[in-house]
């Protein structure tokens, strides 16, 4: 017989983590088949990229092994940006069906689609400095203290852009497509290919505005070169991801209480 | 002595937007900037107001369109209305359209983690009663097939065992007893009265009268979007047949 569930009052509130807990163990189940070899080809996925990318630009760029990290550090950190933005934006019509079901915190939805690309994130993070470390190169406690802190800012300004996007998504059907051919063209703005020193300094501040582009630059600095960028920089950047945050939260809880009736 | 208010509902009203041509991408609101396209806007609930008391069953019946679905919506937490109030003062579990939506890719017990920590319960209690629930809804045997080889009417089961095992004080459905064969329905009809029996509030859909006068205490007759009838469950029944077969005016049924 079914057990009856204990009436309000005589149990605790189940708390939200255990929503996101179950929606992120069932998206990585669901991408990678719940399978063995899915499991571990999402453990082996940063680190032969990391290879792969390591020994093609070591060939490549032998001249200079400085630019072969700065690169190897772009494209992962912009890799993570396109992922997790495209899966922000698709979240509450991926999981609709959820919504008409219940009252919940659907927010949840949309902090929990940037999971996948996250633990990708933080694999290739323990994998570069793992790197760093066995090439005589290893960072500070502070350096790495501070690269987890740039990682934070980022995950902010991802979860802002897609608490806006997805509710604007269920509006304009077509958002997703415009926002791969603006993250496409963001990949040249961001200084990932070129260094930014090519750039006029006047044309930086345009640069910078553009989320990846600091979170590229510091992130090398503290774990390549070894310099740490000024409190201003780091001021700025908290000025940045907090706005981005705060606007996406305001778009979110504008348009949020309709989204059921949008699906 | 009078039992407490649980669920109170004040004036509600809701309607949709209706456009003459949808736009629903950047380029055709882009396009379409400067130009105004008439809108309808559809009045689905007008006037609401109803209270739901611990441990009653309320029934709500009307034709189609007469605004039950978007009403019980509402009382969910899942629209918004317009105008009114509706105040919750304990957890509601609501089986809204169930049945669809789970996520194919995943299996049984994995479904019944998703959908039952969207319900409100813990994973602790899921685990604990993931056995029960899946035998309320008959599926043991296919506990780890994923869901997109289920027949509807088994997802539609292992639905409303869920919602069943994770209601807490006040159960909302939907044509409860329109799930599965002859022997799960019984199932189902006595774990509505069991969760009766213990207590728990109830506000059940149906368009069947004898449903709502065999499971329900009051019920609500909707017409248009207003509540035309609030009443002894049996007397509602023979309203909403009376209104199907345009036997005398339900409005002239009206109570007090």
């Amino acid at each position: 017989m079914l057990p009856l569930a204990p009436a309000h009052g005589r149990v605790r509130a189940a708390s939200p983590l255990d929503l996101v807990w179950t929606l992120v163990r069932t998206d990585f189940k669901t991408r990678y088949h719940g399978t063995l070899g899915g499991f571990v080809w999402a453990l082996l996925k940063p680190l032969s990229m990391f290879v792969v990318l390591l020994s093609v630009f070591s060939y490549v760029f032998a001249s200079d092994p400085q630019y072969r990290l700065d690169l190897i550090i772009g494209l992962f950190l912009y890799e993570f940006f396109q992922e997790a933005t495209k899966s922000g934006l698709l979240s509450l019509r991926a999981k609709g069906f959820l919504l008409t079901k219940a009252r919940f915190p659907s927010w949840v939805l949309v902090v929990a689609s940037a999971s996948n690309a996250l633990i990708t994130l933080a694999l290739f993070s323990v994998v570069l400095i793992l790197f760093l470390g066995m090439s005589g190169r290893a960072p500070s406690i502070a350096a790495v203290a501070l690269y987890c802190v740039y990682q934070a800012h980022f995950f902010a300004i991802v979860t802002g852009f897609s608490l806006a996007a997805s509710v604007l998504f269920m509006r304009f059907r077509d958002l997703n497509q415009v926002w791969d051919v603006v993250a496409q063209a963001g990949f040249f703005v961001a200084p990932i290919i070129y260094p930014i020193g090519v750039l006029p300094e006047r044309l930086h501040i345009f640069l910078y505005l553009w989320p990846p582009t600091p979170i590229v630059l510091f992130s090398r600095s503290v774990l390549v070169d070894g310099r740490i960028p000024s409190a201003l920089a780091h001021v700025l950047l908290t000025a940045e991801a907090a706005i981005i945050l705060g606007i996406g939260a305001l778009v979110y809880r504008w348009r949020a209480p309709r989204v059921a009736e949008e699906l | 002595m009078r039992r407490t208010v649980v669920v109170e509902a004040h004036g509600l009203a809701k309607s949709f937007s209706i456009p003459s041509v949808r736009r629903e991408t950047v380029r055709e609101h882009a396009l379409d900037l400067f130009r105004r396209h008439p809108t309808e806007r559809l009045q689905v609930l007008r006037d609401v107001s109803f209270a739901l008391r611990a441990g009653e069953s309320l029934g709500l019946m009307g034709r189609n369109g007469s605004g039950k679905s978007t009403l019980l919506k509402i009382v969910s937490g899942i629209y918004t209305q317009d105008a009114g109030t509706v105040e919750a003062r304990v957890p509601l579990t609501a089986v809204l359209e169930l049945g669809v939506g789970w996520n194919p890719d995943l299996d049984a017990i994995d479904n019944i983690e998703l959908l039952g920590t969207v319900m409100g319960l813990s994973l602790r209690e899921l685990r604990a009663a993931t056995p029960e629930i899946l035998a309320f809804a008959g599926v043991e045997r296919f506990a780890r097939l994923e869901l997109r080889h289920y027949s509807s009417g088994m997802a539609a089961r292992l639905a409303y065992a869920v919602a069943f095992r994770a209601v807490r004080d006040v159960l909302i459905l939907d044509e409860i007893f329109a799930v599965g064969d002859a022997e799960f329905k019984e199932r189902c009809q006595a774990r509505y009265k069991e969760l009766h029996a213990s207590g728990r509030a109830m506000l059940l859909v149906s368009h069947e009268p004898r449903t709502i006068a065999a499971f329900c205490d009051r019920a609500l007759l909707l017409e248009e979007g207003r509540i035309i009838m609030d009443g002894p469950a049996a007397d509602v029944a023979a309203a909403y047949l009376a209104l199907l077969t345009d036997a005398p005016s339900p409005r002239t049924l009206v109570a007090g």
